[in-house]
């Protein structure tokens, strides 16, 4: 597995996701795609296994595409009922251009994402960002699967208390899932409150400037993938205008 | 027919360790049992497994000669009362009133009066009346795990989990405490205790399992 430096990350993502939301072209990002899952790959990470973990998200966009397709009119006509439009060809390109969007923004973040949490602050820290900004994204990265945690521990609780979830009716399950919510958003409140408390009590925001132990150090391949993926997106980016 | 029947179990949280192998016991429905063991050695876990939360990766795990596998959390927590080892995972209603009369409204059919009954009866009992309609998130700890006992003992279940429950009680509470289990005694209703004071489990069980790292051992 290449080993990048946390900086290379951050910037290979923010170009990636720039280029998404500025290209509008199908085949430019079909391209664009095909560049972030290399990427992917060359970093080792498992894009069936990343597919799989994100099957809801997929069934959202799907959703999303179709009613972009319905709702957006122009070019020719594909389905028509009584005369009225239903599905035109700009429609159909809207949907597939929203799909590969959302897929090359949620791939390029996996880029991300398989760096550990705190490698992301020195990452951070060195590109000159105020260090309560770099921990808000330490903390951020942490506290998504203990909300989660919570939530699930909340849905068992309600089940082991004799609740079917399965059987009651939608608007009793609507208030339960709201009667969960809240408190797993209390306590993730609370416990950010509580690291928070117990960071300022080792030190954190004692001096206005901060040493780090570990030193980044951009290396040769580094500063490579960067100029090859910017050389990439700037091709591919000419290509659409 | 046996309440609980656990033959040959085995799990583990990750491929390199195992947690609990060879776990085999049997458990009847009137039985108060005790289960001591070690930090860490997978005493929760070993809960969680018989409550179906957890799936094992071998052996198999009878309930009332149903696998738990097969059978919805649900109807499982109609059947057993549970008592989280962390009170406030098992707190997730706005008020501590709301709290008590879930499983009531959402579980098990009773009627109205019956369950106001209970729920005062054991609202008194653990002095938490004048919390009725606060949240149970303002509670303090020793408060937080009266609500979870006060809220499973009042409902009607067949038998009783509780994990460590004795956690953050003062004497005065823990007598209380005594008070309900000698009560389910009485009423010939089976519970099974986690604890680390053996001096408190003596009283109450008739069966002691010690889990470890080899298996388990029947007392």
């Amino acid at each position: 597995m290449i080993d990048l430096d946390p900086r290379t990350r951050i910037v290979i993502v923010f170009f990636i996701s720039s280029a998404a939301i500025i290209l509008k072209e199908i085949k430019s990002l079909l391209l664009l795609l095909t560049l972030t899952l290399a990427i992917c790959m060359l970093l080792s990470i498992s894009l069936k296994k990343a597919t799989m973990r994100l099957k809801r998200l997929w069934y959202v966009f799907i959703v999303l595409a179709l009613v972009q397709s319905i709702f957006t009119h122009g070019g020719e006509p594909l389905l028509a009922l009584g005369g009225i439009e239903i599905l035109t060809t700009k429609g159909l390109e809207t949907g597939i251009s929203i799909i590969l969007r959302m897929s090359i923004i949620i791939y390029s973040a996996l880029i991300i994402l398989i760096t550990s949490p705190m490698d992301m602050v020195y990452g951070l820290a060195a590109m000159k960002m105020p260090q309560e900004i770099g921990f808000m994204v330490l903390l951020a990265i942490k506290f998504l699967p203990l909300i989660k945690e919570e939530f699930i521990d909340s849905i068992i609780a309600v089940q082991l208390a004799g609740a079917d979830l399965k059987r009651i009716p939608l608007g009793k399950k609507i208030s339960l899932y709201t009667y969960i919510l809240t408190p797993s958003v209390i306590k993730a409140l609370r416990r950010a409150r509580f690291i928070s408390l117990s960071m300022e009590c080792r030190g954190f925001r004692a001096y206005s400037t901060r040493t780090y132990y570990r030193k980044l150090n951009m290396k040769k391949g580094d500063y490579a993938i960067i100029v090859v993926t910017l050389i990439f997106l700037i091709a591919i980016v000419s290509t659409s205008w | 027919m046996s309440f609980y029947i656990i033959d040959s179990l085995a799990f583990s949280y990750n491929k390199n360790t195992s947690l609990l192998k060879n776990i085999s016991f049997v458990i009847e429905k009137n039985q108060h049992i005790g289960l001591i063991g070690e930090n860490g050695c997978g005493k929760t876990t070993l809960i969680k497994l018989m409550l179906g939360i957890l799936k094992p990766q071998k052996g198999t795990i009878l309930l009332e000669g149903q696998n738990v596998r097969d059978i919805p959390l649900s109807q499982i927590g109609c059947k057993i009362g549970y008592v989280f080892q962390n009170p406030e995972k098992q707190l997730f209603c706005p008020t501590v009133w709301e709290q008590m009369s879930f499983s009531f409204i959402y579980g098990n059919e009773i009627d109205n009066q019956d369950m106001e009954d209970r729920i005062n009866y054991y609202l008194d009992l653990f002095e938490l009346e004048k919390y009725k309609n606060d949240s149970p998130m303002k509670l303090s700890r020793g408060e937080k795990q009266r609500l979870a006992l006060a809220s499973v003992l009042s409902r009607n279940v067949d038998y009783l989990i509780m994990d460590e429950p004795t956690i953050g009680l003062d004497i005065l509470r823990k007598k209380q405490l005594e008070k309900c289990l000698l009560t389910l005694k009485s009423e010939k209703k089976g519970f099974m205790i986690i604890s680390h004071e053996p001096n408190f489990l003596e009283k109450y069980v008739d069966k002691l399992l010690i889990l470890s790292s080899k298996g388990v051992e029947v007392i």
